[in-house]
C-alpha cells in the first residue's frame, strides 16, 4: 500500500504560531518603509516578493520527502496555474496539484495547457477541481452559474479535457462545453493525463468522483465518522470498475511532546480570535475542530506529539485513506519538522506492512 | 521615442537552419510525430524536454538586447501561459508576449493569472490578443461563437479584465460577461496592466482594437499596403481618443553579405518538394475566416520556378511559409539592408517589431549583434524630415 503525503502551499500568506497575524514573507508594498530601523541597512529593496517564499516552501517540501504540493484556488492569493509553473523548474519530485474551478475557461484550453505542463515537468501536474463558492462570489468572478449545474459542469469539463488528450477525433456537445473533431496531435498526443482530485460530501459528489476522480478528498473528521463515506466511495468506484484513492484534508500541529503542541495550539487559538476555550475543542483523539484558519481551509487539526500524530495518521490509513493533504503554519519550518520527525517513521511503518503483505 | 524590438520563441518546432527540416531541435517539427528528447545526445531519454531549449532561446534573446519574445500558440504547440510561468524564474529582462483568444479564459481568471505573472516576473507579461480565425478550427478549440460576435466578446473581455484590475468594485452587464462587485485582491491589484498587442485585419477587429490595444500587430505586407493600413488604424483609433501604435511581425534572413543571405534562401527553396510548391501557388483558401490570411494569399505569384520568382520587392522574399509554417513575406539581405528595410517600415508608421529567424538561438545573437545596432528607429524619421 503506497500512501502519498501532500503539503499545501500557503498561497495568500503565512503565519507563525507565536504570531497569528498573516504575513506575506519577502513581500513589501511599493513605498513601504523597510522593517528595520534607520540604524540598520536593508539590502533587499524590492527584489523579492511572496513568490520567492512560495518557491522556498515548495523546495522544502521536495527536500523533506513529501510526494507533492497542493496549490490552492485562493481568491486572496496568486493564481494557481501561474504559481504551479513558477515552481515547476525549481522542484524535482513533487506532484504539483493545481486547484481551480470549472469556471476557469475552455476545457480544451485547460487540457492543452496541462499537456505543456506534463511535457515540461515529466508528468508532475495534477488537477484539483473545486466546486466553487456561493452565488455572490461566483458573480464576482464573472461566473453567473446556477448552483444546480455545478456538478454537471465539472463532469463535462473533465470529459472534454480527457477526451481531447486521449482521442484524435473527439466531438462533444454538452450544456457547457462543445468540441468538434478535437484532439491533440503530434507532440501533444500520447501523454499520461493528469491525476484528478475532487472533493465534496453529497451523493452527487461521490458519484462524480466514482466516474472521474483519481483521488476523492474528504474533510477532516474522526476516523469513525469517515468510515461510511469511505465505504460508499469505494463501493461506487468498484461498481464503475475504477480505482479510487480516498484522500484526507487535515492540518497538523506536531511537537516533540503533547504538552508543547497543546501549548502552541492554545496560544494560537487566543491570538487568532477564535473563542477562548477553557479546554481544547476536541472532536476526536488529538483532533481539534474549529481551529484551522480560513486560509488553510481544513476543518480540523491534529494536535499532538510526533508519535501521537503518527498513530492518528496510521489509523486513517487503516480506515482506507491513501492520500493526505496536510498543512501547518508556518509552512516552511513545519514542512521540515514533519518531514524529519513524522514522515520517516510513518513511511517505514507502511513499508513494513507492505513487505508482510507480499 | 524609441522602438521596441521583440524576438520569437519557436513553439512550432525548430530545424537547425532555413535550409531544411532536419536535423531539428527540440522534440518535434510539424509533420513529424516521432517524439524525441530535446538534448542533442542522440534523441533518447536524456532527461531534457523542449522547455530546456526554449529557455536557452529566451536567455539568448534577453542577453542580445531584445525586449522579450512572442510565444506563438497553435493547435500543435505548447501553450504560452505555461511556458511563461515556467520560465519566469530563469530569465531577467525577457518580456513574455502571450497570444491568446479571449474566449478561452474566464476574464477574471485571466486578470488573476496576469497579475500573478506580473508578480512572478517583475512586470514582464504582455498580451497578444487574437480573436480567432473562425470556421471549424474554432470548434476544435471548443469555441462556438461566430466571427463578428467574437470581436464583441474580445472587447467585453478586455473591459472586464481592465475593470477588475485595480481592485474594483467593478460591475458589468455585457452580452458575454456579467460580473458584480468584482476586483482583484491586494497585492495582485498593485501591478501594472500589461501592454496589449492586438491582431486582426477586419473592420470588427479595428473597432475592438481602438478601445483596448496599445499596439496594432500585423504581418509584413507590401510596404505601400502597410502604410495605408497603419494610416487607417491610427486614424480610426485617434478619433476614439486612444493613441495606438503599430507593430510588424516579420521573419528575416540577415547575413554579412547580400549574396550569402540569398544563398541561404536558395538552399532552403531547392529542398521544397513539388507538392508543397503546388499547394503554395494554388489560390484556394484554407477554410479560415481570417482576413489577414486572405490578404497574404492575394500577394502571392502564381508561377514559381526559382526562389527569385518570389522576390517581390527589394530584400522582400515571399516564400517564407515554404520553409516553415506562418507568414509568407520576410526580409532577406545583408545586415545593412535588413536594417534599412526595418527603418523604412518605421518611416511608414511601425513603432515595434517582432523579428524571427531560424535557428532562433544563434540568430538571436546574430541579429542582436549585427542588425539591431544598425537600426536607427525613430531617429531615421527625423533625418528623413530634415532632408525633405
Amino acid at each position: 500500500m503506497s500512501i502519498e503525503f501532500i503539503w499545501q502551499l500557503p498561497t495568500s500568506g503565512d503565519a507563525r504560531y507565536a504570531d497569528a497575524g498573516k504575513t506575506r514573507r519577502a513581500e513589501r508594498n511599493a513605498g513601504e518603509r523597510p522593517p528595520f530601523t534607520d540604524g540598520v541597512s536593508d539590502p533587499r529593496g524590492s527584489r523579492f516578493n511572496y513568490f520567492d517564499y512560495l518557491h522556498q516552501v515548495a523546495r522544502a517540501a521536495d527536500l523533506s520527502g513529501f510526494d507533492g504540493i497542493k496549490i490552492q484556488h485562493d481568491l486572496q492569493g496568486d493564481e494557481s496555474w501561474i504559481v504551479s509553473g513558477y515552481l515547476a523548474r525549481g522542484t524535482r519530485h513533487l506532484k504539483l496539484i493545481t486547484e481551480f474551478e470549472a469556471a476557469w475557461g475552455s476545457a480544451v484550453y485547460a487540457a492543452k495547457n496541462a499537456v505543456s505542463f506534463q511535457r515540461f515537468t515529466g508528468g508532475r501536474q495534477a488537477w484539483q477541481i473545486s466546486r466553487g463558492a456561493d452565488a455572490d462570489t461566483c458573480l464576482q468572478n464573472a461566473d453567473p452559474v446556477a448552483e444546480i449545474d455545478l456538478t454537471q459542469r465539472i463532469d463535462e469539463f473533465l470529459t472534454v479535457a480527457k477526451g481531447v488528450q486521449t482521442q484524435s477525433n473527439f466531438t462533444f456537445k454538452g450544456k457547457f462545453f462543445e468540441v468538434l473533431e478535437g484532439g491533440f496531435k503530434g507532440p501533444l498526443a500520447k501523454h499520461a493525463t493528469e491525476s484528478i482530485y475532487l472533493s465534496g460530501s453529497s451523493e452527487e459528489d461521490f458519484s462524480l468522483s466514482a466516474r472521474q476522480a483519481t483521488v476523492h478528498v474528504l474533510d477532516a473528521a474522526p476516523v469513525a465518522e469517515l468510515k461510511p463515506a469511505i465505504a460508499a466511495l469505494q463501493a461506487q468506484a468498484a461498481k464503475a470498475g475504477r480505482a479510487l484513492t480516498i484522500g484526507l484534508r487535515v492540518d497538523v500541529l506536531a511537537r516533540e511532546t503533547n504538552e508543547e503542541a497543546v501549548h502552541d495550539a492554545q496560544r494560537y487559538l487566543e491570538q487568532s480570535g477564535h473563542l477562548a476555550a477553557s479546554k481544547p475543542p476536541l472532536s476526536g483523539a488529538n483532533l481539534w475542530s474549529s481551529f484551522a484558519t480560513t486560509r488553510s481551509g481544513a476543518l480540523a487539526t491534529l494536535v499532538g506529539s510526533y508519535t501521537q500524530i503518527e498513530e492518528r495518521l496510521a489509523e486513517y490509513v487503516h480506515a482506507g485513506i491513501g492520500s493526505f493533504i496536510l498543512a501547518a503554519e508556518p509552512a516552511l519550518e513545519e514542512a521540515y519538522r514533519f518531514g524529519e520527525h513524522v514522515l520517516p517513521s510513518l513511511r517505514s511503518r507502511f513499508a513494513e506492512a507492505q513487505r508482510k503483505a507480499a | 521615442m524609441t522602438i521596441d524590438i521583440f524576438w520569437r520563441i519557436p513553439t512550432h518546432g525548430e530545424p537547425s537552419s532555413h535550409r531544411g527540416r532536419t536535423p531539428y531541435r527540440g522534440d518535434w517539427f510539424p509533420g513529424n510525430d516521432n517524439i524525441r528528447k530535446a538534448g542533442l545526445g542522440g534523441g533518447g531519454q536524456d532527461g531534457f524536454s523542449y522547455i530546456d531549449y526554449l529557455a536557452e532561446i529566451a536567455r539568448a534573446a534577453e542577453i542580445s538586447g531584445f525586449q522579450g519574445g512572442l510565444i506563438p500558440s497553435f493547435p500543435m504547440t505548447d501553450e504560452p501561459w505555461a511556458i511563461s510561468s515556467i520560465l519566469a524564474r530563469e530569465t531577467k529582462t525577457f518580456r513574455f508576449m502571450i497570444p491568446f483568444q479571449p474566449g478561452f479564459l474566464n476574464p477574471v481568471v485571466a486578470a488573476r493569472k496576469t497579475a500573478s505573472l506580473q508578480r512572478a516576473t517583475g512586470g514582464r507579461a504582455l498580451y497578444n490578443i487574437i480573436t480567432g480565425g473562425g470556421g471549424p478550427s474554432q470548434l476544435w478549440w471548443g469555441d462556438s461563437v461566430g466571427h463578428d460576435d467574437r470581436y464583441t466578446r474580445t472587447t467585453e473581455f478586455l473591459d472586464v479584465v481592465r475593470g477588475v484590475w485595480k481592485g474594483g468594485p467593478f460591475s458589468y452587464q455585457g452580452k458575454f460577461y456579467q460580473v458584480q462587485d468584482a476586483g482583484l485582491a491586494h497585492p495582485l491589484s498593485q501591478e501594472e496592466f500589461p501592454e496589449i498587442y492586438f491582431s486582426g485585419s477586419s473592420d470588427a477587429a479595428l473597432v475592438s482594437a481602438s478601445k483596448h490595444a496599445d499596439y496594432y500587430l500585423t504581418w509584413l505586407e507590401p510596404f505601400e499596403q502597410l502604410r495605408e493600413k497603419f494610416r487607417r488604424v491610427k486614424e480610426k483609433t485617434d478619433t476614439l481618443g486612444r493613441k495606438i501604435q503599430c507593430a510588424v511581425r516579420v521573419d528575416i534572413v540577415a547575413r554579412a553579405t547580400e549574396a550569402e543571405a540569398w544563398a541561404e534562401v536558395e538552399k532552403g527553396f531547392n529542398k521544397v518538394d513539388a507538392e508543397a510548391l503546388r499547394q503554395f501557388t494554388s489560390t484556394a483558401g484554407d477554410g479560415s475566416e481570417s482576413v489577414g490570411a486572405a490578404r497574404q494569399r492575394g500577394n502571392r505569384p502564381t508561377t514559381v520556378n526559382s526562389y527569385r520568382d518570389l522576390i517581390t520587392a527589394p530584400n522582400i522574399w515571399s516564400g517564407f511559409n515554404l520553409l516553415r509554417g506562418g507568414q509568407t513575406q520576410g526580409i532577406v539581405g545583408s545586415y545593412e539592408h535588413v536594417a534599412e528595410r526595418l527603418d523604412e517600415l518605421v518611416q511608414l508608421g511601425a513603432d515595434a517589431f517582432i523579428l524571427a529567424s531560424t535557428p532562433h538561438l544563434e540568430e538571436a545573437y546574430r541579429v542582436g549583434e549585427e542588425v539591431l545596432p544598425l537600426v536607427r528607429g525613430k531617429g531615421s524619421k527625423q533625418l528623413l524630415r530634415k532632408v525633405a
